[in-house]
């Protein structure tokens, strides 16, 4: 059996079939790209027969682990799936978990949730965008993409004093009320992105070479997308009008929130998507901030508790949790949380015997979803085009994973 | 095999720019950007300035603990554990920072301000040991970080926005945590 080198990847002649040459290839042995996962692309010359992708390599257990663990100490484990999209990833377990203990989060803290979900969303699609530019070797795009999202990075960290892993969202409310600064930090992070996206048009979104990369690749009707669940950007790229956020969660029904709904269903739809819900996610954080209430931003049920000591945090705009939060007991039962992540749709299934721990928690996240598209959308493509639906699809591996 | 289903023609919102005109347009977009100033940070020959309230390292206040063992019964990451100490009747929480993840969830609960949030993220070990600290260690440890902090040893920069450039990093002076509580 005969070795094929190519740069960067290892293959193996596998004979012939049907009178076509047939190779096996590894792309990226271990890291492609956006995490660790591996594609075995089944290659008749040049053209793509079939692409297996190899999956597993982050798996972490998360949903045994989290068998194990206090209700509250499952917060920080599940945001480890998806690090840079932590808030999206989280609410809706604390959500789901709310309804098990009969909580209802006061409206201030509703719209806090609302806001730092969206300031996570447009990071996540410029970490998106950044990887999908050097997928076609634009470093450019890769290079600006990474350095605006640390414009993102730096209003969540104002506002939950971390850069990334901010469990921020928990049971009956959120960790810190906005502070002063935010607002006028927001003013000038949308005016500067604005003027960005404008410039992303010219440098990537309507430069030819991308276009002729892009257009026309993998292309994935609508009738497709939903026959294959696929998810998030990539499901409305393809003309699917629908998006977890139109359940109204946190306060997305009172935002008169609209998907961003695309038609073409190629690769340069699902970039003009995530573009396009850049746009669109600064314009909700604005919403949310001129409609933010005033009140408390945790439920009154915990902060009664509060130790008298500490109490004058909150009035500081810091949560301070009563020692009983550690071993909270839901009622016994079965709920649903989902969401809406940079990615597509997170679903949680919260199996409780009414206990201290879950009894199961089945998690089910966007890119787990999307993995089946690299087959699907790339049988009959040429080798070049892998990278470029690999990119436009989004895809990351610790968070399919788990 | 190889059929496209897509007709080039089509694309409602996608506009069709002129050829030539794009790509003159693509590189002038990037040469501009040439002329402006790098966005990032010169580290480690300065040190970013945290903002308020920012979660780095946690510090312990041995003097304040009641010694309820609340911290180490939320920490997600099994970073905080009980100690006896030798003429404490009580037991006393020890910290390994290598495994905390700063969540500042121990600082949330403790009842009394026995804990509290440093400016201080970057910190460098000997070794691994070194980083497991019993609850007298932890607390000496945190007396030095807030020397850190009051007198950090490389100049410090701190981020802020601008509607023009992005990130802009200025001279900052040292901010303390207000790790007394
Ligand atoms: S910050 Fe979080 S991980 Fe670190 S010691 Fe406190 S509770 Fe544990
Ligand atoms: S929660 Fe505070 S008071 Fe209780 S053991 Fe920990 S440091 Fe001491």
């Amino acid at each position: 059996m005969a070795l094929v080198q190519l740069p960067g990847m290892v293959g193996r002649e596998l004979g012939s079939s049907e009178g076509l040459r047939v190779v096996e290839l590894n792309i990226g042995a271990q890291h492609p790209a956006s995490g660790h996962m591996r594609l075995i692309v089944y290659l008749d010359g040049d053209v793509i027969v079939r692409v297996d992708p190899d999956i597993g390599y982050v798996h972490r257990t998360v949903e045994k682990l989290a068998e194990g663990r206090e209700y509250v100490r499952i917060i920080s484990l599940v945001e480890r799936m998806t690090i840079i999209d932590a808030c999206n990833v989280t609410l809706p377990y604390v959500e789901a978990v709310e309804r098990l203990l009969g909580v209802e989060p006061p409206p201030r803290a509703r719209y806090l949730r609302t806001i730092l979900c969206e300031v996570n969303r447009i990071a996540s699609h410029l970490y998106g965008l950044g990887i999908g530019g050097i997928f076609l070797n634009h470093s450019t795009m890769y290079m600006w993409a990474f350095g605006d999202r640390e414009v993102f990075i730096h209003l969540a960290s104002l506002l939950t004093g971390s850069r990334l892993t901010h469990t921020y969202p928990v049971f009956g409310g959120v960790r810190r009320d906005l502070p002063q600064v935010f607002r006028e930090e927001f003013e000038k992070a949308k005016r500067y992105m604005l003027r960005r996206l404008r410039e992303y048009d010219k440098v990537f979104f309507n430069n030819p070479v991308i276009r002729g990369r892009l257009e026309g690749v993998g292309v994935m009707t609508a009738k497709q997308a939903v026959a294959l669940g696929a998810t998030g950007p990539n499901l409305r790229a393809s003309g699917v009008r629908y998006d977890a956020r139109m359940t109204g969660y946190a306060a997305y029904g009172e935002l008169d929130f609209e998907p961003v709904v695309g038609s073409e269903g190629d690769a340069l739809e699902r970039v003009w998507v995530r573009l396009r819900e850049i746009e669109a996610s600064l314009e909700l954080i604005d919403r949310a901030l001129r409609g933010l209430p005033e009140g408390p931003f945790m439920a009154e049920k915990f902060t009664k508790t509060v130790p008298p000591a500490v109490r004058h945090w909150l009035g500081k705009g810091r949560l301070k949790l009563p020692g009983s939060y550690v071993r909270l007991k839901t009622r016994p039962g079965e709920v649903l949380g989902r969401g809406e992540m940079g990615r597509g749709e997170i679903t949680y299934y919260l199996v409780s015997d009414g206990g201290m721990k879950p009894y199961r928690l089945r998690i089910v996240t966007p890119s787990a979803r999307n993995v089946v598209l690299f087959d699907a959308l790339a049988r009959g493509h040429t080798l070049m085009d892998l990278p470029a639906i690999y990119g436009s699809i989004d895809y990351f591996p610790p968070e399919a994973d788990r | 095999m190889l059929e496209r289903s897509v007709d080039r023609r089509r694309g409602g919102h996608r506009s069709r720019p002129n050829v030539v005109k794009a790509h003159l347009d693509a590189i002038a977009t990037a040469a501009k950007r040439l002329l402006e100033p790098p966005i990032t940070l010169p580290y480690p020959d300065y040190m970013e300035a945290r903002p308020p309230g920012y979660r780095g390292v946690i510090l312990f206040h041995y003097e304040k603990c009641i010694g309820c063992s609340l911290c180490a019964q939320i920490c997600p990451a099994r970073a905080i554990k009980m100690y006896r100490v030798p003429g404490d009747k009580r037991l006393r929480p020890g910290y390994n920072v290598g495994r905390c993840i700063f969540c500042g969830l121990c600082v949330d609960i403790c009842p009394v301000d026995a804990l509290s949030e440093s400016l201080v993220h970057d910190k460098v070990y000997e070794d691994v040991p070194s980083m497991d600290m019993d609850p007298v260690d932890w607390a000496l440890w945190s007396r030095r970080v807030m020397d850190e902090e009051r007198s950090p040893e490389k100049p410090l920069l701190r981020a802020r926005l601008d509607p023009e450039r992005g990130i802009v990093y200025e001279e900052a002076q040292p901010a303390s945590s207000g790790g007394e509580g």
